[in-house]
């Protein structure tokens, strides 16, 4: 009987965190280094902190078609797809208003302020609202020509969506083994062929114990809050990274933190955030596979799913 | 001779013969009777004894074959060796003929005992529910938890 490999390192501004467990150890160690080189691989062409990455190389390019390598054009893809599942509430291509809220550099490590330090300096709650230009749209794809498609200046920002591609692409290659997860920072996909299911924690954004714990056999779960990535603003308020597209400033809508299912984590992730952005009075709206939120003063509530994944396996 | 006294003797000699036929008719019909009257209690009694499971022919049969399985096996390995010499082998046939005779004797002498023994068939599933518990339930592990957090 083999033992379940695992490996845990710094990828994408977090922990990334593989297992696996194959038919044999060995083929499983095996398959664990394959997929921990390959999200190292995506971080370094992905990030836009790097000047070298491809991402930084495209948003720079002044040409409206630019060939793109097959991860560059489904990081494009993904960013039209996210948009449209979300009405435009997950929007990519707000680069440079994040930026401008002061997140230039990777903000890894401890945030500088807490997040009830952040929730008590802003006293305002209100939902976000799609940005009226919806840039997202102009972003295409050619596959035959191999290119991206954008109008120049339009900059994608792979902080929304790229993880839970990533985990994506790289959980099907472990598709055939026995079980895998792949934790790209908090965007999860779980599988295996021997259908096991897997035990799944919802941490505490406010730093306590899980709030909640659920189980998955195939499937993807994504968390999005606002309490990771905290800092001053240059206004001398509480500034985070998950912009309200419409005013192009952090959002404070009255939920610190959702946990979202779906059949993939590019999913997951478009869903957790579109939920967060959406507020509490229609949070649930943008959870169809089920979720949990938690609120301003703590309060969890775990959504029930409308469809849940197992029906969606059935139907497949 | 009288002629009369002729007739009368004629008729008396056959009253005799006929009475004669008449008494073995009568002790035929008597011996018929009687055999199947025996016949039929002898069956009737047969006929009980199976019905109430026991069978005695079986008992004795059975306290043979307990005791006369090793025989049988000698049998079947003094049977083997036809290929050796004819003296040999004849020896050998000669051999196992009283042993044979003695065995059969042993058979014969010995009474039923009541060490009745139904080895074969309760070794056999005994063996066969022993054999169960050597299959090995496969029970992978369970897989590690995972933790979601803000990503």
């Amino acid at each position: 009987m083999s033992t379940e490999a695992h490996r845990s390192f710094d990828c994408f501004g977090g922990t990334a965190t593989i297992h696996v467990r194959a038919t044999s150890t060995a083929r499983g160690e095996e398959a664990a280094d394959l997929a921990r080189a390959k999200l190292l691989d995506a971080h370094r062409r992905l990030s836009r902190f790097s000047e070298e990455s491809e991402l930084t190389l495209l948003n720079g390019d002044p040409r409206w078609e630019v060939p793109a390598t097959p991860l560059l054009r489904a990081l494009a893809d993904a960013v039209a797809l996210a948009g449209s599942r979300s009405g435009g509430l997950v929007d990519a291509t707000l680069l440079d208003s994040i930026e401008r809220a002061g997140y230039r550099d990777s903000l890894d490590g401890d945030p500088s302020i807490t997040l009830a330090e952040a929730l008590s300096s802003r006293a305002e709650r209100a939902p976000g609202e799609p940005h009226p230009d919806r840039l997202w749209r102009s972003v295409g794809i050619d596959e035959a020509d191999g290119t991206v498609i954008r109008p120049p200046g339009v900059k994608i920002d792979s902080g929304g969506i790229a993880k839970g591609l990533v985990a994506d692409l790289v959980a099907e290659e472990l598709r055939e083994h026995r079980t895998f997860a792949v934790d790209c920072c908090g965007d999860i996909r779980i599988g295996g062929s021997a259908g096991q299911e897997r035990r799944v924690r919802v941490d505490d954004p406010f730093g306590g114990g899980p709030v909640h714990e659920l189980k998955l056999r195939d499937g993807a779960v994504a968390t999005s809050g606002i309490g990771r990535r905290c800092w001053v603003g240059a206004d001398g308020g509480a500034a985070h990274h998950i912009l309200d597209p419409a005013s192009g400033e952090p959002a404070f809508t009255g939920i610190v933190q959702v946990t979202a299912l779906a059949p993939s984590a590019l999913l997951a992730e478009v869903y957790a955030k579109a939920a967060l952005l959406a507020g509490p009075e229609r949070a649930d709206e943008w959870l169809p596979h089920g979720g949990v939120v938690v609120r301003d003063d703590g309060e969890v509530d775990v959504i029930a799913a409308e469809r849940p994944l197992t029906e969606l396996a059935v139907a497949a | 001779m009288d002629p009369f006294e002729k007739i009368e003797r004629k008729r008396q000699a056959r009253h005799r013969i006929r009475a004669q036929r008449d008494r073995a008719g009568r002790l035929k019909t008597r011996v018929v009777a009687i055999s199947l009257i025996c016949f039929a209690l002898l069956w009737g009694v047969v006929f009980v004894q199976m019905a109430t499971g026991n069978d005695p022919v079986l008992s004795e049969f059975s306290s043979t074959i307990a005791k006369g399985n090793g025989g049988r096996n000698r049998h079947a390995a003094k049977a083997v060796p036809a290929e050796t010499d004819a003296s040999t082998a004849s020896e050998e046939l000669e051999a196992s003929e009283a042993g044979e005779a003695e065995e059969f004797e042993e058979f014969e002498a010995e009474p039923v005992e009541e060490e009745f023994v139904e080895p074969a068939e309760e070794e056999f599933f005994e063996a066969e529910a022993e054999a169960e518990p050597e299959e090995e339930v496969f029970v992978e592990e369970e897989p590690a938890p995972v933790t979601t957090s803000q990503s």
